[in-house]
């Protein structure tokens, strides 16, 4: 009994030094070192890993000393990784963020940028990027703060795209109006392919729809809303969520759609022509990677497809509006022992042969103007890289991301609500102001 | 010199040995065990996000969560996910052991073959069976059309009030073959002179079985109801892949849930409380069964 209570002393006294030596939401010592070793660490969830490792190989084939160690991870499991590693301040030199929420969750981890953007491309190089991606990068900092604690590496559109095949094939008109949509869908209605396929499951979709209706009924009334100086309860944004709801009940997108996710099925099936619309983004035209083999017929050299954004909304704005934004963006670890390789690292990729190597392979589109890739396959695939690189990339106004990841949540939770008929337009309009007013205080 | 003497001597010298032989195991019980455990509990005292430094906020969180709906779902899914899992699965697995026990030709692969979805990746599961259950595209709805059974053509996993039963039968189909690997080994153990002797005294199979083989598998019944407890209360990867909680929340479980607020909400304080009340329901679950049923299903002795 007595040696029993011993060895409970042992293992309370082990548990106790090791708490003590470690304990939960204690601030981590981040003190900064300089010198160089000549080598990085790399995490993120995007590019893919073939894809980083050949602007790896393009960096070091100008920097032949440098090494990179670089691991991709699934978005998921990523967020998991860099949580544990910045509290057990172990951060990589250089990760992948997204804007807004997760940069900031960091910021006190990242070293300002600017300095390295201006050393590299001189006093204009904020003028190299997309607005919105400079717009972006500094979403959510405090008032006094003008850091960029993460430049942006990939932007995109969020949009719509077409099945030209059935679209030809039917003598089908793609839809400019909310009305002309309604008719599209009762025309390709009856075949083996879902006429507008919706994979609503995943809330980022819901958000990005949403917020393409929202921005056509009345152009930037979310974000007014996001910073109280409107509400969610506001007529207008009610009418969005009515048209979100109208989505369903009005029989556009197929059945089950909120139990759809985008990827890989939503995806798989529009590949495979079972679909002859979907709300994705710019980034569908990665599925003509030229570096690929064995292409589905549609995505060869974009022979079957065209995007076209969200239709107007009767009494909406008279052009369909621009939503978008940073797909991914760079940061550099404030203790990061070779800050000046990281700058050179993170630029080379972001505007050098290494990002030229990322824009070959149509992974999205680069977040600096100008940047094209080498090859083509197809005349088709210009012509659409140009629409999306130079008509409508410029043009970006509105965010396809709230500022918070509360109101994200909120927000694709009250669309999940009226699409299972659970929640009025006006109930899910409520709900979300209300969630709007705990997060702004 | 007496022995008590001896005794006295020896004593402190084979608790030291004692000691040092387990110093290893209790060294990493502390590491892995205990110190997670201790760290859970305290973070679930702070408003942190997991990196910056957090507020204490005492019990706060755990005010906050009896007060909030999502929470309370998943404790009722995890209630159905407990009760509609355990007990078909070893019906089921029950069921199939005893077909396949007897001298069938191509025994084994009829046991390789429900075995094989309990070890396919969760993950894979999930998505084949989203297409599955696909109400536009999927077999079922498909063979719902051909057949005119309009039931089938219904989108369960996009259906608040039907999610979570759907996840439940996808869990169910993978880890039947679990159950029935468990039987067949308690199975063999049975000795056939028993069965032989039932025989002899005129029992016929169903009698048997409900009063033989069905009472001396009760230690297998235990372990297979302990696992499917724990295994219940730890469900992540395939409600994620296959609803993502969803929709709206009614599929959720307690560990998407902890994943969503920890890493989706940032919310690492309100995770760990939700971690926190998790662990406790295990451990009393576990406690309570060992308890009822003695530690014998655990050890194998029959106490």
């Amino acid at each position: 009994m007595k040696r029993q209570r011993r060895l409970g002393a042992v293992a309370a006294a082990t548990a106790l030094t090791l708490g003590l030596a470690a304990c939960a939401g204690g601030a981590s010592d981040n003190q900064s070192t300089s010198g160089g070793s000549g080598s990085l660490t790399f995490r993120s969830w995007s590019p893919i890993e073939q894809t980083t490792q050949q602007m790896i190989a393009a960096f070091k084939q100008a920097n032949p000393d440098a090494k990179i160690d670089a691991t991709i991870f699934n978005y998921p499991e990523y967020l998991v990784d860099l949580q544990t590693r910045a509290a057990s301040n172990t951060m990589p030199d250089i990760v992948g963020l997204q804007p807004g929420a997760l940069t900031q969750q960091y910021r006190a981890n990242l070293m300002p940028l600017q300095d390295c953007a201006q050393k590299t491309w001189g006093a204009d190089w904020q003028k190299k990027f997309y607005p919105i991606g400079i717009e972006q990068a500094r979403m959510g900092n405090p008032a006094s703060d003008e850091n960029f604690y993460t430049l942006p590496l990939l932007v995109q559109t969020v949009n719509l795209w077409a099945n030209t095949k059935i679209f030809d094939e039917k003598h089908a008109q793609i839809p400019q109006t909310w009305d002309q949509l309604k008719a599209t869908v009762n025309q390709l209605k009856g075949g083996e392919y879902a006429p507008f396929m919706l994979p609503a499951k995943d809330s980022w979709l819901r958000n990005v729809v949403f917020l393409q209706i929202a921005n056509n009924i009345e152009p930037g009334l979310v974000y007014k809303a996001e910073d109280s100086s409107d509400s969610w309860t506001n007529p207008k944004l009610v009418e969005a969520f009515d048209y979100w709801a109208k989505l369903f009940t009005d029989g556009i997108a197929q059945k089950g759609a909120i139990g759809l996710d985008a990827y890989p099925t939503g995806a798989n099936q529009f590949e495979a022509g079972n679909a002859a619309m979907i709300p994705l983004g710019a980034w569908w035209i990665q599925q003509s990677d030229p570096t690929k083999t064995g292409l589905p017929p549609l995505s060869e050299g974009m022979s079957g497809y065209q995007p076209f954004l969200f239709p107007t909304i009767p009494g909406g704005a008279a052009q369909p509006q621009l939503v978008g934004g940073i797909d991914v963006s760079l940061g550099i670890a404030k203790n990061t022992k070779n800050p000046d390789l990281a700058c050179k690292v993170l630029t080379d990729w972001i505007a050098g042969a290494g990002a030229q190597k990322l824009i070959n392979t149509f992974n999205d589109l680069p977040a600096v103007t100008g940047l094209n890739p080498e090859k083509f396959t197809s005349d088709k695939q210009k012509q659409i890289w140009t629409t999306l690189t130079s008509d409508w990339m410029p043009q970006v106004k509105y965010s396809r991301y709230l500022k918070t990841p509360q109101m994200d949540t909120a927000l694709g939770d009250a669309l999940s609500g009226i699409a299972t008929g659970e929640l009025t337009p006006q109930a899910a309009a409520a709900k979300v102001q209300a969630e709007q007013q705990k997060v702004n205080g | 010199m007496s022995d008590h003497t001896v005794q006295k001597h020896t004593a402190p010298r084979e608790w030291l040995a004692g000691t040092l032989f387990l110093l290893p195991a209790i060294v990493l019980f502390g590491i892995f065990v205990i110190y997670p455990i201790v760290y859970n509990f305290q973070a679930s005292s702070l408003d942190w996000d997991g990196v910056n430094p957090g507020r204490f906020v005492g019990l706060g969180n755990y005010t906050r969560l009896f007060q909030d709906p999502i929470f309370l779902t998943t404790l009722k899914n995890s209630g159905w996910w407990i009760l509609l899992t355990i007990i078909p699965q070893a019906l089921i697995g029950f069921f199939l052991a005893m077909l396949l026990n007897e001298k069938l030709r191509g025994r084994a692969i009829y046991r390789a073959i429900f075995f094989i979805p309990a070890v396919l990746s969760p993950v894979v599961v999930g998505i084949v069976w989203q297409r599955i259950f696909d109400p536009f595209n999927g077999v079922v709805a498909k063979l719902g059309r051909a057949t005119g059974l309009d039931f089938l053509v219904h989108g369960y996993l996009a259906d608040p009030k039907t999610a979570i039963f759907a996840a439940i039968v996808v869990n169910v189909w993978m880890w039947t073959g679990f159950s029935m690997l468990f039987y067949l080994a308690g199975l063999q153990l049975i000795d056939s002179s028993v069965l032989a002797a039932a025989k002899i005294d005129g029992a016929g199979t169903w009698r048997t079985i409900r009063s033989i083989i069905w009472p001396l598998l009760r230690q297998t019944h235990l372990s297979l109801l302990l696992l499917g407890i724990i295994g219940s209360l730890k469900t992540f990867e395939l409600v994620y892949v296959l609803t993502e909680g969803g929709p709206n929340h009614a599929s959720e479980m307690l560990p998407t849930y902890t994943f969503k607020q920890a890493f989706q909400l940032q919310s690492v304080g309100y995770a760990s409380t939700i971690s926190a009340v998790l662990l406790l329901i295990a451990v009393i679950s576990s406690l309570s069964m060992v308890r009822a049923f003695g530690s014998g299903f655990l050890t194998g002795d029959e106490k």
